[in-house]
């Protein structure tokens, strides 16, 4: 009471201070706020634009609102009997934003120092490449690859007159856009490209904010923003004047299971390798069967996220047929009693307070790790280990550094990530080749022929055909990575990416969004127009 | 006057510091203010350990509420009760500021004593307490806690590094004038052995000197991991500090989930506050001569 | 003035304590931050090492140098660090000097603010206090310089967001400038709002110092016998404490405010924080928690040196406007040494 009349008081003596409406109409700027401010620079060769836009450079090939693999840079596409050799042709009227064209020796020269900078775009597939002569450029690969073609979507293609340590901070490229100033950490502010090829910006100047999650939330409500990424917890708000739109994602959260017994291996870097508990299928899928996706998707997130079921949930690759149905924890506990599973015998013992399931002298026990940096991943790690403790297994969680986690991925239940557009994905999470490369297959998953599967994907003529074959490594009727076969993750939601858009702000169709908050929205920056006076 | 000394401290000390020599009633007043304040810090422990964990679990169904009476202090986001997660934080943060206080009251008593014995420790350990006064405090907790990799130890460690020095001051000091008051060169001169001076004549001195300069660290042990905890280099998470619960209501602060950050908030400065009470009480009968400084 | 006094046996004095202290700072620093198990190339790419191959990561732990023995790199980096060379910011991708200078324009700005502030309110406050020791007015200050010396920096600061950000909207919620404003094109008065909340809540950390101190001060001038003699004659309290504390008490608080300047540079880091105020308290931060060791490393000296820089300023300055300081202060630091 008395507080509200002190602001009261104060307010309407320091109303002149009060922040003034920054823009009037017609708008010919925006201010947006996604996130993902990269931190290396807006350089691509160091993996700026792996996912969505790259605002500045143009790419060989791009994904339409539909995602179909459309021209960009290149007007022509092939790939060798073999499917190691790939040959592009250039279009010719491309300029890079200071004036001088684009040419096959600027493709060459991206994709070679990409490979050789060895920054966070992973290219060790390609052998080499070379500029054939103006027009056309000539990719050598050392395995054949159907999803190479997913890095002439994503790589940014650099001038090479132009190329050097700095480049990050200050972009030179043929893409819509150029950079007008970037302070880091704050700010990027970038102007049309006059030079572009493609279509034409209708804003004279962007803003990009970089602020944390809740200082974003604060100037969305304080109306300085035209859009604003939120997270699924503060997306129920909607702030007066803006109106909110749900992205469909395929950024998934999941559980990763390690697949192997411990047996005392370790990893190169001396992280232990197995676990007994999670070895071992029943448990694996009675963590599956336990969890209430939906609730998840529903506390959690808010309701602004799906169930998961697998690592491509909607996208062409993915197999439904692999589902099991969830939120049934006796029907987990009844899989893990027929599995061998039972009851404690030795409740009251210190190692066993909980009275989880044994087997063998094996306590049914593991622990779900997370990136402590990580709000949300805590929220669903911490939910779902109240969900699967109903099933009989001792759930521990805890939260750590990437670093450690990078220690503890390949013997302990962790909450990952992922989701792209582009079936590579399902290589790198479950091809035995892949195991504890990075974060790939961190459960040393090894199964025959889930991996023969797997590498007639790659080899297929198209992605088209190649894709009843990922979706037969899922589940193929008698086994797979999915959950009724393996059951080597057990997938928790789908999140919806969320934004608050200024109603007068037409931003186009959406596509289905990656993985990671951040660019993805401005796939097509350039056509966004503005619909009031 | 000493240029060098942190301020904070002194801060503490002169704002605890009774001002006049004290009539009895105040006297008593001090000491029973001490006295409820320990009783209430005893029974945050034992609540803490008392509380049942469910008010740690998850609960969907009972998200973000405000406070009220099933929840005295409103649930978090994901419906973990606040009352029982901040009785938890607050016996945590005790438990981190008993190990880190006392340790750093100990090593500043091995160094303080040592350096007022012999003028080449003397100054070794004067490098020392430079070289840890060089760095402001959180730039070297920070350090410390990163070289440590964080975590509850990595905390405990960086407070214990960078508290020491002030105390130990202190105790070259005392023990500088203890050494050279009469009494104990007379007793030297009888011919005493050095143990039962040092039992004798130095260590009636010095303990009260310690523990209350232990008590006067406490607080700012508790600070400090707090802060480090809220820049993410201290306890994990998953947690039930403080530090972790502030920094956790900065998510939901723009959405208005006020309770979140006020109530933990109030309760730490509180505890915080209370041992300030339990230090004058302290000082009051360890120490009288100095509580009428 | 002092004839025993020398200024220059001072500066010598002050530069071969630098010496000293300096690469011994470093060094700790140094072997603090090559103890860290945070694994720099893991801490660099954060949740993108997920996309990096292993092949990649040991080509990015050559390329900053991250494989060579740690005594290599110490004296490969100190020498460097003293012809002004930091090394390169892993977060920044910036020269670390360069990182440096350009946060600590902002943080400046900052603490420069809070710190007069402070001052200025602190030594009001304990002027009044001390000069109506055991009023009212005095058991209020007291009570507010406890509660605030006792409270949680960035906690005070996480209120002060709530209710004049979130609550009355007032103050922005983060940053220097407003959004879409180029950082060049910010008017004073964008960047003073900008900056107000922050220093408020830094120089209130200051604020409870400065005053008990500086109360503690006057008290003493008060119980003096010329002070009594006043009363005698018939002056007000606080014309006493005008007429003699003032002076008294000023130099003290002074010298005291100097020395806080590594509790300010403390707070700032807290106060960034909680404002995503882009200073150098916020990418020191940063830097601990993305593993990014020269950067950490450089602030670390920066920090030695200012911390550095106040404590001398505070003796020249004492030694400046009372030269009867002069020997007593020399004998406590030899005293210190």
């Amino acid at each position: 009471m008395s507080l509200r009349f002190l602001s009261l008081l104060l307010a309407t003596t320091f109303s002149l201070s009060a922040p003034v409406a920054l823009h009037a109409a017609p708008r010919t700027t925006l201010v947006l706020a996604v996130s993902g401010e990269p931190a290396y620079g807006y350089d691509p060769v160091k993996g700026w634009g792996r996912y969505g836009n790259t605002l500045f450079q143009s790419t060989l090939l791009k994904r339409d609102a539909k995602l179909n693999i459309v021209g960009d840079l290149a007007t022509e596409w092939k790939a060798s009997a073999d499917r190691k050799l790939w040959t592009v042709k250039l279009r010719e009227d491309v300029k890079f934003s200071d004036g001088r064209p684009l040419t096959a020796e600027d493709v060459a020269f991206t994709f070679e120092t990409t490979r050789k900078e060895a920054g966070t775009v992973d290219l060790t597939v390609l052998e080499s490449v070379r500029a054939v002569d103006a027009r056309s450029v000539e990719f050598r690969l050392t395995q054949p690859r159907v999803t190479f073609l997913n890095m002439m979507v994503t790589l940014g293609i650099v001038p090479k007159h132009a190329y050097g340590p700095d480049y990050g901070q200050k972009p030179i490229g043929s893409g819509p856009f150029r950079l007008v100033s970037w302070a880091q950490g704050q700010q990027l502010i970038i102007e049309p490209n006059p030079n572009h090829h493609g279509s034409k910006p209708a804003f004279t100047r962007i803003t990009f904010l970089f602020t944390k999650e809740d200082a974003t939330y604060a100037a969305a409500r304080a109306g300085q923003l035209d859009l604003a990424a939120v997270p699924a917890t503060l997306a129920a708000n909607v702030p007066p004047n803006m109106k909110r739109v749900a992205v469909d994602t395929v950024d998934n959260r999941g559980l990763l299971f390690p697949m192997q017994p411990a047996k005392g291996e370790k990893t190169p870097n001396g992280a232990t390798i197995g676990n007994d508990v999670t070895a071992d299928l029943a448990i694996r899928q009675a963590v599956n069967l336990s969890l209430d996706r939906k609730a998840l998707a529903a506390g959690v997130l808010n309701g602004f996220g799906s169930p998961a079921w697998g690592p491509a949930d909607g996208l062409p690759w993915d197999n439904p047929e692999q589902r099991l149905p969830d939120t049934n924890p006796a029907a987990a506990r009844e899989l893990l009693l027929r599995a061998g599973w039972k009851p404690s015998t030795s409740a009251s013992t210190s190692a066993n307070a909980s009275g989880a399931l044994e087997k063998d002298g094996v306590i049914a026990r593991f622990t779900i790790v997370y990136p402590a940096s990580d709000g949300t991943r805590q929220a669903l790690a911490l939910a779902a280990a109240d969900m699967i403790r109903k099933s009989g297994i001792q759930v521990d969680v805890a939260g750590k550094a990437w670093d450690e986690i990078k220690l503890l991925a390949h013997s302990n239940v962790v909450v990952f990530g992922w989701g792209s557009h582009d079936p590579q994905e399902i290589y790198n999470l479950f091809s035995a080749g892949a195991s504890g490369k990075g974060y790939f297959n961190a459960g040393y998953y090894r199964n025959a022929t889930v991996n023969a599967n797997l590498e007639k994907a790659q080899q297929a003529a198209s992605l088209q055909e190649s894709l009843p074959h990922w979706r037969a490594a899922a589940w193929d009727g008698k086994t797979g990575f999915g959950m009724k076969g393996d059951a080597t993750w057990a997938w928790l939601v789908n999140l919806d990416h969320v934004y608050f858009v200024n109603p007068c702000l037409d931003i186009g169709p959406r596509q289905i969004e990656p993985h990671g908050h951040g660019f993805p929205v401005t796939w097509n920056l350039q056509d966004w127009r503005w619909t009031c006076n | 006057m000493n240029m060098h000394a942190p301020t904070e401290t002194r801060a503490l000390a002169a704002a605890s510091a009774p001002d006049a020599p004290l009539p009895g009633y105040q006297r008593l007043r001090t000491l029973v203010a001490a006295a409820l304040a320990l009783v209430v810090l005893l029974s945050i422990a034992l609540g803490a350990a008392l509380l049942p964990d469910d008010g740690l679990a998850t609960n969907l169904s009972a998200r973000a509420l405000p406070p009220g009476a099933d929840h005295l202090f409103g649930t978090d986001p994901l419906g973990r009760d606040m009352f029982t997660r901040t009785v938890k934080g607050l016996a945590l943060s005790m438990q981190v500021g008993l190990l880190s206080a006392g340790f750093a009251a100990l090593l500043a008593l091995v160094l303080g004593v040592s350096a007022a014995l012999h003028p080449k420790l003397d100054a070794v350990v004067g490098l020392l307490i430079d070289l840890v006064m060089s760095l402001p405090h959180l730039v070297l907790l920070i350090l410390v806690s990163f070289a440590l990799g964080g975590g509850t130890r990595g905390v405990i460690i960086a407070v214990i590094v960078s508290h020491w020095p002030t105390l130990a001051r202190v105790l070259r000091a005392e023990m500088r004038q203890v050494l050279a008051a009469d009494y104990v060169q007379v007793a030297r001169m009888l011919g005493r052995s050095r143990l039962y001076v040092a039992r004798r004549h130095v260590l009636p001195q010095l303990l009260p000197q310690v523990l209350i300069g232990a008590l006067l660290l406490f607080p700012h042990a508790i600070l400090h991991e707090a802060a480090l905890t809220f820049l993410g280099f201290g306890l994990a998470p998953h947690l039930p500090a403080t530090g972790v619960l502030l920094a956790e209501s900065m998510r939901s602060l723009a959405a208005g989930l006020w309770w979140l950050g006020v109530l933990p908030g109030v309760c730490l400065l509180g505890m915080v506050l209370m041992f300030g009470r339990i230090a004058e009480g302290l000082r009051l009968v360890l120490d009288p001569r100095r509580a009428q400084d | 003035m002092n004839a025993a006094f020398s200024w220059r046996a001072f500066a010598l004095r002050r530069a071969l304590r630098l010496a000293i202290l300096l690469p011994l700072v470093a060094l700790c620093a140094f072997l603090l931050v090559s103890a860290s198990p945070i694994d720099p190339v893991g801490a660099l790419v954060g949740a993108e090492v997920m996309h990096v191959g292993v092949e990649q990561q040991a080509a990015i732990a050559h390329k900053w140098g991250l494989d060579q023995p740690p005594a290599e790199r110490f004296l490969r980096w100190f020498g460097n660090a003293l012809q002004g060379d930091l090394g390169r910011s892993m977060i920044f991708d910036d020269e670390v000097i360069d990182v440096i200078g350009e946060r600590l324009l902002a943080s400046l700005a900052l603490m420069a603010l809070a710190w007069t502030l402070s001052g200025l309110i602190g030594f009001g406050l304990g002027i009044l206090a001390g000069a109506l020791e055991g009023s009212l007015w005095d058991r209020l200050i007291r009570g507010y310089a406890f509660v605030l010396a006792s409270a949680p920096t960035f906690w005070i600061a996480i209120l002060l967001l709530l209710f004049f950000a979130v609550q009355l909207g007032w103050a922005p919620f983060c940053c220097a400038a407003p959004p879409g404003v180029l950082p060049d094109e910010a008017t004073l008065l964008q960047r003073l709002h900008h900056i107000a909340l922050p220093a408020l809540t830094l120089s209130l950390l200051g604020v409870a110092q400065v005053t008990l101190y500086t109360r503690d001060k006057v008290r003493e001038v008060m119980a003096s016998d010329y002070a009594l003699l006043s009363f005698a004659q018939g002056e007000s309290r606080l014309g006493v404490a005008r007429r003699h504390a003032l002076r008294n008490a000023a130099l003290p608080a002074l010298t005291l405010q100097f020395a806080s300047l590594s509790e300010l540079f403390g707070g700032s880091i807290l106060a960034e924080t909680v404002f995503t105020y882009p200073g150098l308290g916020a990418a020191t931060v940063d830097a601990g928690t993305r593993g990014d060791a020269p950067l950490l490393l450089g602030i670390a000296l920066f920090a030695a040196l200012f911390v550095f820089a106040g404590n001398t300023l505070g003796d020249v300055l004492a030694r400046w406007l009372d030269p009867r300081h002069s020997r007593a202060a020399r004998n406590d630091m030899a005293a210190d040494a």
